[in-house]
């Protein structure tokens, strides 16, 4: 007699038919369990007792349920290939666990799987089919209701928005002494759209007090738009791919809209992968706009000539964390090095670094998780210890969840380090006209 | 007239292109099958066509398996990865002699070529019981192991024993050695594209599908870490 199966398990499985790729079939049949993803995975590094931390295992709670429903195998002996479906609302809770708070979807499995088993987009997928069936945590359904409903995922006002941007446009006139110091907003035809993280202008608006001071002296003809200015993407996170492709719409919109050149993004791993690289295959349009990194446009302004800088203000020994998104599915690997190298007197590297860099531990949406919170710090062991070897004052970074996740890592490992994004170290090592004065917070 | 018995001379001919033509039929729906999903593709311009493009990428990664330093997994296993090779290569050398008896037996008729045949297949065999004793004392591997991983390897270490036995090719001084060698490998060709030893089939495409989009986005070929 046939096993009844409850009807958020029977979604699920609908689901995974309709959403499976090439890819996702090819490496979903490829891997031969040969274990040897287990220890690049920063939270079996941490958990060394513990097999179901292995990216294999954690890859085989989506793959036993592939193999169950399409493998030809497991559809006739499923228990010979390890096959197994889902029945129950409680094995749900279990597959949510592991694909939430189990993986930050890094990536650093799958560069390291001789088979090239993509195992963190299985993670991510698995994540999807959760979603599908209303089943994610809160925290991320939180944010995700907030993007869907307002644009961006911390539901700031048009008004506060707004009034923000004025704000922070008085201020720096003040600061600098400059009527002529404006934040544009909606300028038709601009060089360049500068899209940002949300928490610039509901928390801590100096990463885009810094980045509006370089795009001012650099001269740049730039706006951020009124609409569309939030390249985060919860839909990447909780991998429910409508909201994935919905998000960067709103941006690719905002530019198309304007007329601008080109739109740069704040620093935002998993952000820049979502509008530059993903986005435009989730929502199934070609871009036609150019997209950059403000990294890359800081280092062209500096490498022209368009902005000067002294990197002896920046003297305190620095590295470099290389977030997952940014260097593993991007390809930002030199730029970050070239800047630093520009705006500081003493860069190290930490090792491994680039593409085969640990994870802050905070990626994957998992800041959001606080109910995996002592998980995920048990596992920034092998990060804290990476960061404790470089000797380094400060950690540089180009992501504002790095930024978070590396301050837990630094507070629960008692590291004696800050961290700073790339933008506050060009933006301290910055030479004014005469006319200007510096801003107090910016001098080193 | 047959210088063998009829059951070997079946196993050797009949029986091996029975199971050749079985395998070509499985493996030929399962791409037909694997084809109707449909493929991703960036839309968007390569990151950094100067330096790499997704046909870079993509052939970096298909070489990787001749450039194990390329992987920090590799680097840090050299053992794992000597393993690897021998293992593969005897199991490479075993289904190429399964064609050479037949149909070339001058090619592997050499003492010297026999004795090298024998070693790397017993030096194949070694590697396959120092994996299935890590697969059963490795808590890691055992957390992950199904049925189908432990008969393989144990299937494979049987073939390849079965190899060395088989490969002097002298059926006048007795055809068992070569007699269980070819019903092996006849069961081998049968089984395998129901069992994870399928992963040849998908190692290219796996590759080629993640280091093509890798090399588009200008993470591929690595360089530096």
């Amino acid at each position: 007699m046939a096993r009844s199966r409850s009807y958020k398990a029977q979604k699920l499985i609908e689901r995974m038919q309709q959403k499976l790729t090439r890819q996702m079939v090819v490496s979903l049949s490829a891997c031969v369990h040969c274990g040897i993803c287990a220890e690049q995975c920063h939270y079996v590094t941490s958990h060394p007792d513990d097999p179901t931390y292995s990216p294999a295992y954690k890859a085989d709670r989506l793959r036993r349920l592939f193999k169950a429903h399409l493998d030809w195998t497991g559809r006739v002996v499923p228990w010979w290939v390890g096959a197994r479906s889902v029945y129950t609302d409680a094995e749900l809770e279990k597959l949510k666990d592991v694909v939430f708070g189990k993986c930050t979807n890094c990536r650093r499995c799958s560069l390291n799987c001789p088979m090239a088993v993509d195992l963190a987009t299985f993670n991510r997928m698995a994540r999807g089919l959760l979603s599908h069936v209303g089943m994610m945590p809160e925290g991320l359904a939180h944010v995700s209701k907030d993007q869907w409903e307002t644009g961006n995922q911390m539901a700031v006002s048009p008004e506060d928005y707004l009034e923000t941007l004025q704000w922070l446009e008085e201020d720096l006139q003040s600061t600098y002494n400059d009527p002529s110091f404006n934040i544009p907003v909606d300028k038709s035809g601009a060089d360049v759209m500068y899209t940002i993280n949300p928490r610039e202008v509901k928390f801590d608006p100096r990463s885009l007090a810094q980045a509006a001071t370089i795009f001012h002296l650099a001269g740049e003809n730039w706006t951020l738009p009124s609409e569309g200015w939030d390249m985060t993407n919860f839909g990447f996170f909780t991998g429910d791919d409508d909201l994935a492709a919905a998000m960067p719409s709103r941006v690719y919109d905002a530019a198309e809209r304007l007329g601008v050149k080109k739109i740069v993004m704040t620093e935002c791993g998993h952000g820049y992968r979502s509008l530059k690289w993903e986005g435009p295959n989730w929502a199934k349009r070609t871009v036609r706009i150019p997209m950059e990194s403000i990294m890359v446009t800081m280092r062209d302004y500096i490498q022209s000539g368009r902005i000067r800088v002294d990197k002896t203000r920046n003297s305190l020994p620095i590295t470099y964390h290389d977030s997952c998104n940014l260097a593993r599915s991007c390809g930002l690997l030199e730029e970050p090095r070239e800047l630093l190298r520009l705006v500081c007197t003493d860069f190290r590297e930490m090792y491994p670094n680039r593409a085969e860099n640990y994870c802050c531990t905070g990626g994957g949406g998992a800041l959001m998780m606080p109910e995996y919170s002592s998980r995920r710090l048990e596992s920034a062991k092998a990060k804290a210890e990476q960061l404790q070897a470089t000797g380094a004052k400060i950690v540089a970074t180009s992501c504002h969840n790095c930024v978070d996740g590396l301050l837990d890592v630094i507070a629960h490992y008692k590291l004696d380090m800050e961290v700073m994004q790339l933008v506050s170290l060009v933006a301290n090592a910055l030479i004014l006209p005469e006319q200007k004065s510096p801003p107090a917070d910016a001098q080193g | 007239m047959l210088s063998t018995s009829p059951l070997l001379h079946f196993a050797e001919n009949a029986l091996q292109l029975i199971a050749l033509f079985f395998m070509a039929i499985a493996y030929t729906l399962k791409l037909r099958w694997i084809f109707r999903f449909p493929a991703s593709a960036d839309r968007q311009p390569p990151a950094n066509p100067a330096v790499t493009n997704g046909a870079l990428g993509a052939r970096q990664s298909l070489l990787a398996v001749a450039m194990p330093w390329t992987m920090a997994s590799t680097r840090q296993h050299p053992l794992l990865y000597v393993q690897f090779v021998i293992f593969h290569l005897a199991v490479a050398a075993s289904i190429a002699m399964s064609f050479a008896i037949p149909y070339a037996p001058q090619r592997i008729a050499d003492a010297g070529v026999i004795m090298a045949l024998q070693l790397l297949f017993l030096g194949g065999a070694a590697v396959g019981i120092v994996r299935l004793i890590r697969r059963i004392a490795d808590s890691y591997l055992r957390a992950i192991s199904s049925p189908d991983d432990y008969f393989s390897l144990i299937m494979l270490i049987v073939w390849l024993l079965s190899s060395t036995w088989a490969a002097p090719n002298h059926p006048s001084g007795g055809e068992a050695g070569l007699t269980v060698y070819f019903l092996l490998t006849a069961f081998f060709l049968v089984y395998v594209p129901f069992s994870k030893i399928s992963h040849y089939l998908y190692y290219p495409l796996a590759r080629w599908y993640l280091d093509r989009t890798l090399g588009h986005r200008g993470v591929y070929p690595l360089n530096g870490a």
